[in-house]
């Protein structure tokens, strides 16, 4: 018997393309572009494990800071948060709150929308709000810079040591962790799952 | 081969959730979001935003990014000055990061964004696919642009000791950070399959 296939396009190049209808573990790609069209994620189960561990180390990131500072006896530090309140204070609030939405609140965001969407579905429910959700993960996950953020602590320890004694506070290694957990739940989850009508069986 | 896109049969793409969708519907059953068959004034909308973000790189590169106010004086640097600190304090590789980061990311991108509406306008449809390459790119590498206002705001954040030295944020951060925004959106608006449309357009018509 041969195989129920669909009709989908690519959504790069627009050339119309037939894949199998009951998606297996593979990857598709359009035959034109090479654009990705379909590539299965991994089980939700594992996901939720993986965003809930990021969420909770996303508390002490709050108030853990990240980089000390010591010039001649005074001593300055710095947590991620703070960094944002003080360009505030300085009045520039363009900047500290599109920085602190990218670097911070969006990845907490992305990670409580993920959980939101997916355990309804694992616990075998498909509430109506959860396309809802899925848009705004969708339009966060082009703002969401924690990894830009990551890079930009360690450029500031080369820049500032030179001006006194600088120690890396725990929030940094927690903040790696916190990315790195992030980044395998974002990598993990493929979106076009939750729509396929067997996610209710993963 | 002759490639069959949706034009040719009528049918548009969800963007979200990649459903086809007849041409009539106006939002996606699936998940909700509005349907078009290509993003709409993607052409004057990507060259606008492109076009503010090449003026606004200009005050963005000759204003000071950060102030410093210390015992020995104020000091104010362009993203230039980092550059150029770094590379003569043998910390080259950092010196690097932040010019590939903050100068040539963001003129790479809007050239780039230029090139493309190039692509479109006048149909050189063999040049499609190395366009949506670069493109690809410019997606991928957008946000990085955003490092050296983290470093700002974290530099700003730690150097508050009030008579030793401070850092203040300069007004180029503004400019910056306005640019880098602008050509995200303009990433954003364009739509690849612009490229690709003249070839399919003219095998139907003939």
């Amino acid at each position: 018997m041969k195989e129920a296939r669909k009709i989908t396009a690519c959504a790069e190049c627009g050339l119309l393309v037939d894949i199998p209808l009951h998606l297996g573990m593979g990857q598709y790609r359009c035959p034109r572009c090479h654009g990705l069209l379909y590539r299965r994620g991994q089980k939700f189960s594992h996901i939720i494990i993986m965003a809930t561990a990021a969420l909770t180390l996303f508390i002490p990131l709050t108030f853990l800071p990240v980089l000390d500072l010591d010039i001649m006896g005074q001593e300055s530090s710095a947590t991620l948060f703070k960094a944002f309140w003080v360009v505030y204070e300085d009045g520039y609030y363009f900047i500290a709150l599109l920085a602190l939405f990218s670097g911070l609140l969006a990845p907490a965001l992305m990670l409580t929308l993920l959980l939101a969407i997916l355990l309804p579905i694992h616990f075998g429910r498909r509430p109506a709000w959860i396309r809802h959700a899925y848009r705004l993960y969708e339009t966060m996950r082009e703002w969401g810079m924690a990894e830009v953020y990551l890079i930009s602590i360690i450029v500031s320890m080369v820049k500032l040591h030179g001006m006194g004694s600088l120690r890396i506070g725990p929030g940094f290694y927690i903040f790696i962790l916190f990315f790195l957990l992030f980044y395998i739940a974002a990598v993990w989850f493929n979106p076009d799952d939750i729509w396929i009508d067997d996610a209710l069986e993963k | 081969m002759r490639w069959r896109s949706d034009i040719d049969a009528g049918v548009q793409l969800c963007l979200h959730c990649r459903k086809l969708h007849p041409l009539e519907r106006q939002r996606c059953d699936r998940c909700g979001s509005h349907l078009f068959q290509r993003k709409p004034h993607a052409v004057i909308k990507t060259f606008s935003l492109a076009l503010s973000a090449l003026l606004l790189l200009i005050p963005a590169n000759l204003l000071p990014m950060m102030v410093v106010h210390s015992l020995v004086g104020n000091d104010a640097g362009t993203i230039m000055d980092g550059v150029i600190y770094f590379l003569e304090h043998g910390e080259a590789w950092i010196g690097i990061v932040i010019f590939i980061a903050s100068v040539f990311v963001p003129f790479f991108k809007v050239t780039t964004l230029f090139y493309l509406l190039f692509i479109v306008y006048f149909r050189l449809r063999d040049k499609a696919h190395g366009g949506l390459r670069l493109y690809r790119i410019i997606h991928f590498i957008g946000k990085w642009s955003m490092l050296d206002i983290f470093v700002v705001a974290l530099m700003v954040g730690v150097v508050q000791f009030k008579n030793l030295a401070t850092i203040v944020t300069g007004p180029a951060a503004v400019a910056f950070m306005l640019a880098v925004v602008a050509t995200m959106f303009a990433t954003e608006a364009f739509d690849t399959r612009l490229m690709f449309d003249h070839e399919t357009q003219r095998s139907t018509h003939g």
